[in-house]
This record gives structure tokens, sequence and C-alpha cells, in this order.
């Protein structure tokens, strides 16, 4: 006998799907380049948006997106590994996964944010360092890249792993939020449905997103305005 | 026998001086030259995609044919060989298979040269909305460029 429970909070599964599309989608202007390079710094500064919200959602948000719920002690990744760890949302092993691909996205974004291109592109952030430290930003920005794509594909063939050799899905839960679990596993502490997120801790989680982004954007430059030398075309030399 | 080393030394200096002159000089003046698009480059963007709003016909126009002088001064003389190593203003990141690829560095630098001539020419008549969509184009063609023939950061 299997039960249904709702395990993946909506808030949390329009998070993972709006990352993974942001981030084909910066993956894909960053490499036409041209035009869309600006597309590019946009997405980026919407996955901040997206990883800042993650985070406070990993306190406030329910019981499987916690967090404290599924972080990857060592007593737990012990037992998982021995096949005795019990539980649904994120295992040990994945979550050891999840705090890798947000650390790595969120050094991705955080050296994006002082980067240039060496073309006609900077990032929001560029003017507050010098050129040099933003080249070496742009670098690490590059090798950080690699390193994101080694977790991603590492994401999906865990997934593809789970669904042929494990037979189970991890695709459909975090579509549609529930998971069947065996009945005698339900109930039991490890095994509990997702509970307990409010309006409250939603609408600040939103509210510090959206004001993170607008201080990258515009606030720091309107609190603290850098000299930029892109600005010396406004002013009428005389010769 | 000390007059023969003497002899050796300044040739041996003189023939040093000779490669590693040109070599970094090289360098050096196709650095300036980039650094000095780049600026201009930035002018426009900033005239025409960040701030519109600040529009100067006269500058952006001037910006372009600036561009389009660098594009048409001949920078391929600068890319003599050996110069893959050395020191300009900073280390060239110029990609040693450069000399390999001489054919396709041609095609990517004449897209480069055409679209910032053609720049030069949709700035002149002043059209923010055209000059946007070239100056997507001379970007392009900057990447191009870069991904063909320089090193990552």
């Amino acid at each position: 006998m299997k039960v249904t429970i709702h395990i993946w909070d909506l808030p949390l599964r329009l998070f993972h799907w709006l990352l993974a599309v942001a981030v084909a989608a910066a993956y894909i202007t960053a490499k036409i380049g041209g035009s869309l390079i600006d597309w590019h710094g946009r997405i980026g500064i919407f996955i901040l948006g997206l990883l800042v919200f993650r985070i406070l959602w990993g306190f406030v948000g329910s019981t499987h997106a916690r967090f404290l719920t599924f972080f990857p002690t060592l007593p737990r990744l012990v037992a998982y590994l021995r096949g005795r760890w019990q539980g649904i949302g994120h295992n040990p092993l994945g979550a050891l996964s999840v705090f890798a691909l947000l650390a790595v996205l969120a050094a991705q974004v955080g050296t994006g944010l002082f980067a240039n291109d060496d073309i006609a592109f900077v990032g929001p952030l560029f003017n507050f360092v010098d050129k040099s430290v933003s080249d070496r930003l742009t670098g690490l920005h590059n090798t950080i890249f690699d390193l994101l794509v080694a977790f991603i594909v590492l994401h999906v063939v865990a997934i593809v792993f789970y669904r042929w050799v494990k037979k189970t899905n991890l695709v459909v839960p975090m579509l549609t939020g529930k998971k069947q679990v065996p009945k005698a596993l339900a109930g039991s502490i490890t095994v509990s449905p997702a509970r307990g997120f409010g309006a409250i801790g939603l609408i600040l989680s939103l509210i510090i997103s959206c004001t993170v982004v607008w201080g990258v954007t515009g606030g720091i430059a309107y609190l603290h305005p850098a000299e930029s030398y892109q600005q010396t075309a406004q002013a009428d030399p005389g010769f | 026998m000390n007059r023969k080393i003497a002899l050796t030394l300044l040739l041996t200096a003189s023939a040093t001086s000779a490669i590693a002159g040109p070599i970094e000089e090289q360098i050096r003046f196709r650095q300036s030259a980039y650094s000095f698009a780049a600026w201009n480059v930035a002018k426009i963007k900033s005239q025409v995609v960040d701030h519109p709003e600040t529009f100067n016909k006269d500058a952006v126009a001037a910006a372009a044919n600036a561009i389009a002088a660098v594009a048409n001064s001949g920078l391929g003389a600068l890319y003599g060989e050996g110069t893959d190593k050395g020191v300009g203003w900073k280390q060239t990141r110029l990609k040693p298979e450069f000399f390999q690829k001489k054919a396709e560095v041609t095609v990517a630098a004449n897209t480069f040269n055409e679209a910032a001539n053609e720049l030069a020419k949709v700035a002149a008549t002043g059209d923010v909305n055209a000059i946007k969509v070239q100056f997507g184009k001379v970007g392009e063609s900057c990447k191009g460029c870069h991904d063909l023939t320089r090193i990552k950061e």
C-alpha cells in the first residue's frame, strides 16, 4: 500500500524550475553574445534573486525545504551509505549536491556582478573594483562555469540513476509536489508531509530577495556612486 | 680575445633587442588600439543602449568613426610571428594557435571590419534603433575573434 504525501511546496518548485530555465538561458545568451550579453546580465541578476530567496526559504519554507531538515551531517551520510537512512525529501547525498550547487551558483553570480567581457558589457558592480580585479573575477567566472556544468551533469545523472536503477522518479514530485511512499513509512518522523510555511515568511523572503536585486542593479550605485569611464561621452570636452 | 667577447656580447644584445623590441611594440600597439576602441564602444553602449535619453548624435558618430578607424588601420600587421608571447602593457593573451589559423582569423577580422564600417555608416544617420542593432553585430564580431584567438582570463 502506498500513500501520496505532499513534500515540495510550490515556492520551492517554482524556484527549482525557474532556476533551471534561467541557468540554461544564461548559458545560451553568453554563448551567442552581441546584444544578448545584456540579457545574460539580467538573467544573472534574476538568478541572484532566486538564490537569495532559496537561502531564506531554507529557514522559513516548509519542512523539506529547510536546511536543518536535510543538512547532510556525518551520521546521516553514514546511515545513508549503509542503506539505513529512511526519509523523503533530499537524501543526505542529494543534500550535499544541493549545497554544492547553491554554493557554486552563488560564486558564479557573485563573480559575474563584477565581471566584464572586454567588449561592451560590464556587470552591475564593475565600477566598484579595478579593471584588473574585474578581469580576474571574469576568469573565475569562466572557471566556475566548468564546475557548475560538472555539478549539473552529476545532478542529471543522479536523477537518471534513481529512475532506472533505484526505480524512483524524482522529476514528477518536483513538478507536482507530491510523492508516493509506502504506507508503513508514512507518519514516522522523517517521513512527514511538508508543513509549516506561512504567508509572512513568503512575503518577507520575496521582499528581501527583491531588495537585494534592487541593491545591485541600482541601489548601491545610487547610495554610493562610482566613477565610470562610460559616462565620458556626455561631457563636451571642447576639443 | 677580450674584443671578441665584447663583440659577441654587443651582437647578442643588439640581436635580442632587435627581436624583443618589435614584438613587444606590436603587442603594446595592438593592446592600445583595442583599449581605444573599447572606450568608444563604451560611449556608444552608454548613449544608445543603457541611457538612450543621453543620446548625442555627433558623439556617437565620432565614436563609431573611431572604432572603424581602428578596424581599418591594418591591425593584422601587429600580429607578427612570435607575438603570442610577450609583454606589452601587460602579458599578451594571444593563443599560439593563432598562427595556424590564419584563414579563420582573416574571416573573423574581416567580419569585424565590415561590422565596424557599417556601424559608422548607420551612426551617421542618427537612427538610435538601427545603431543599437548594428552595435550588437559589432559586439558579436568582437566575440568571434576573441573566442578564436584569445586565451580566456
